[in-house]
């Protein structure tokens, strides 16, 4: 119940900031990555702090992240196939090795394959995502958003402290 | 108005998201590294382990562990090893790279086969460790081990044999069906050998030149015929090789069958013990009683010797081959970690050369001072380029142990795994244990002990013995009266002080074979004879003939198939190859008479002068 309370207030403080579609999008398409990938990695950490310090929509990351977690969930499978495809390959296998032999590198587990599976498919669907959800934001906010913004759950929503904290990756 | 791409002012955020990050480290760091110490280690060796504590001290890139606890997959209640402090010093270029290169190994206040509070906890799930500890399990229950009945033989008892429980039986069955797939697979191979068009059109060719004159044929004539014989010799070559491909599947075929029915035989030999077992007929032959008194208790060594080296070939494979292994378990799939070995690199673990030297305080039976070396464990081999070798002396004349020297070298370097393991204790205490199925203990006091161990791919080998001098016997028969049969190997192991034992192993690891001697099988074996000899030879030519009864239907007719399915198999290659070569002669002839002889490349016949 929590979980999807958090979920429509994600929604509604990605859909209402002040971002523009695309950076809303780009928040979006940019928290994907946390929910389509296994979450404690270090390649989370870099992703989180783009979206802290890139002029996207903060709460369209976590927006993008609460709705692409059970899609990371349900997929699993479909990552583990791509990945075990992509690290057995035989062209691929002396780049996997030199990675795998280079300081640090390792760290970032590309070397299994739900890790490397799900960030592949989040490179190849950040740009489909981001398109989406830009021209998704820009008819919600022509057509609903007006309505939604003076609704009773709406005003309670923006008015918590916790809103505050938000705001302070609000997009400039 | 154009966006700006940074948000400077929320980098205050994120140094503040990176610092707590950092402080959960600090606090979190080595309790989480401890338990996944635990729970790695427990998993790779499947045996429980217990770490007390884990102190980082990342300036060195070291690692102290303090009372280590490593439980024995065989006895929850007993630590194999415990150690009070082990200090690991690691190779930080290879950290750098997620892999452990081990510098430095110091371990202290190191004891054996210590008593545990609480039984450990046995491996569950899948994993390779506890399907290998059942694997183990149940290739040391296949041993054939010799059960000695020391009740009241009785003669006119009735034998009540269940078909079903002969293996006689099955073993001849499974056989039939080979017979049969056998044969199937011959016959599409004298199909598929096709040399009936080749046969046909070389005899028409040697039909129509049989009269031919190379005067009226004419030069042009002369020179197609020559080249219609050639031709034609070319395709029985190439038909008598594929005989000879048949003829060698046709052997192999047969060959495999030849083994079948001496598993056969093999089987009835068990279903003889079987039969004699459920009469309680004693085996009288001096290797059974030795097998009976002391089979069990060899296996048990034999089976922990080949789990952990077994333990050591899926954790030390040949090659440099990416190697998959299951991911580490989380909320979502764990997927599979591949590793990348790149040679003249660091391999994922590597314990370059560990030179311990550790005593073992106290008036306790393993007192004395230590010396372990090893070196070239690592998950692979091949990068490292030299046998894992390991090697734990001891030298204490006087004390309990007077000497132990254990020595094992793990060679992984080529597909052909070869494990071996020989360790030799003199002046140890040795366990006391039970007789199988006998209400007697032996307690064989101080002696030496011996195994030898060795794998090399399927094939295994082995020698465990003991030694003492100072035996005792003890007699638990738990209030019931011994019987005379008891009684008598009572008196008879009862006055023997010296006990020697020699277990050897032979065989593969599908087909392993346990051979037992002592110095009492002997005693034993005629001291029963002198009195029941022929009571047991009479019971034992009945147990004989009521399993030949019932298994004898069912052999018969599959050892008169195999049989003729390798002479009519024989015969058929033979024809074959008869008519074939029977052409080839006549062709040749054809050949010569046409060139007159001087054909190059056509056989001469050999002169002798």
């Amino acid at each position: 119940m929590l979980t999807l309370l958090k979920l429509v207030q994600s929604l509604i403080k990605a859909l209402h900031s002040e971002g523009t579609p695309g950076q809303v999008a780009a928040g979006i398409a940019l928290g994907a990555v946390m929910g389509l990938t296994p979450l404690v990695n270090v390649h989370n950490l870099v992703i989180f702090a783009l979206i802290v310090i890139l002029n996207v929509s903060f709460p369209g990351a976590m927006l993008g992240w609460a709705v692409f977690a059970p899609v990371g969930f349900l997929l699993d499978p479909v990552f583990d196939r791509i990945g075990a495809a992509l690290l057995h390959h035989p062209s691929l296998v002396p780049l996997w090795t030199d990675w795998y032999n280079t300081p640090l590198v390792p760290y970032t587990n590309f070397n299994n394959t739900v890790v490397l599976g799900s960030f592949v498919a989040w490179l190849v669907l950040a740009l489909p995502i981001y398109l989406g959800a830009r021209v998704g934001v820009a008819r919600y906010r022509a057509t609903l958003g007006e309505r939604v913004r003076r609704s009773r759950l709406y005003q309670a929503i923006t008015a918590s402290k916790v809103y505050n904290m938000y705001r302070l990756f609000r997009p400039e | 108005m154009r966006t700006r791409i940074f948000r400077w002012r929320a980098i205050s955020v994120l140094l503040l998201v990176l610092a707590v990050l950092g402080l959960l480290t600090v606090l979190f760091a080595e309790p989480v590294l401890e338990e996944t110490t635990e729970e790695a280690g427990t998993e790779l060796l499947g045996t429980q382990l217990d770490i007390g504590s884990l102190d980082l001290r990342p300036g060195e890139t070291a690692v102290d562990l303090g009372r280590l606890e490593l439980a024995d997959p065989f006895d929850p209640m007993k630590n194999l090893v415990e150690a009070e402090a082990i200090a690991v010093r690691l190779n930080p270029e290879a950290l750098a790279e997620k892999k452990l290169v081990i510098e430095r190994l110091t371990l202290r206040g190191m004891r054996f086969g210590t008593r545990r509070t609480r039984p450990a906890e046995p491996p569950r799930g899948d994993g390779f460790a506890p399907t290998l500890l059942r694997e183990v399990r149940s290739w040391a229950r296949q041993f054939d081990v010799p059960v000695l009945q020391l009740t009241t033989i009785d003669t006119v008892r009735q034998l009540a044999l269940d078909p079903a429980q002969l293996g006689t039986i099955r073993e001849a069955r499974a056989l039939a069906a080979r017979a049969d797939s056998t044969r199937r697979a011959l016959q599409s191979g004298f199909q598929a050998l096709d040399i009936e068009g080749t046969v046909d059109s070389a005899r028409a060719l040697a039909d129509r030149l049989a009269k031919a004159d190379p005067a009226r044929l004419g030069l042009e004539g002369t020179r197609r015929a020559v080249e219609d014989v050639r031709r034609t010799l070319d395709r029985i070559e190439e038909a008598k090789r594929r005989v000879e491909g048949l003829e060698r599947s046709v052997r192999e075929g047969v060959d495999l069958l030849g083994a079948g029915l001496g598993d056969v035989d093999a089987a009835r030999r068990r279903d003889y013990a079987f039969a004699r077992s459920l009469i309680q007929l004693p085996s009288l032959d001096a290797p059974d009683i030795s097998g009976a008194f002391f089979g069990q208790v060899s296996i048990d060594r034999f089976k922990e010797a080949r789990y952990w080296a077994e333990l050591a070939r899926q954790h030390m494979p040949p090659g440099l081959l990416p190697k998959p292994e299951p991911g580490p378990d989380r909320l979502r799939a764990s997927g599979t970690t591949v590793t990348f070995p790149k040679r003249r690199d660091y391999p994922p673990f590597l314990l370059r050369d560990a030179d311990v030297d550790f005593t073992i305080a106290g008036e306790g039976p393993l007192g004395g001072a230590y010396t372990l070396r090893a070196s070239g464990v690592t998950t692979y081999p091949a990068l490292y380029g030299r046998p894992a070798v390991l090697r734990l002396t001891r030298s204490a004349e006087g004390s309990a142990v007077a000497s132990l020297r254990v020595d094992a070298v793990l060679n992984h370097l080529t597909r052909r795994l070869r494990d071996s393991l020989h360790a030799v204790a003199s002046g140890v205490s040795l366990p006391a244990f039970d007789i199988p199925r006998l209400p007697f203990r032996v307690d064989p006091g101080r002696g030496r002990v011996m195994l030898d161990f060795a794998m090399t791919g399927e094939r295994v080998s082995g020698r465990w013995s003991i030694a003492a001098d100072r035996v005792a016997w003890r007699v638990d028969s738990a209030g019931r009266a011994l019987s005379q049969l008891e009684e008598l190997v009572w008196r008879v192991v009862s006055g023997l002080e010296r006990l020697e034992v020699t277990a050897e192993l032979r065989g593969t690891l599908a087909k392993p074979q346990l051979a037992v001697r002592s110095n009492i099988d002997e005693a034993i074996a005629a001291r029963i004879k002198a009195l029941f000899g022929e009571a047991v030879a009479s019971a034992e030519r009945r147990v004989r003939a009521e399993v030949d009864r019932l298994v004898e239907a069912q052999v018969a007719p599959v050892r008169r198939e195999v049989d003729g399915l390798r002479a009519e198999a024989t015969r058929r290659v033979a024809e074959q190859r008869r008519r074939l070569d029977e052409l080839e002669v006549r062709l040749q002839a054809r050949l010569k008479a046409l060139t007159g002889g001087l054909v190059p490349g056509l056989p001469l016949p050999k002169l002798e002068l």
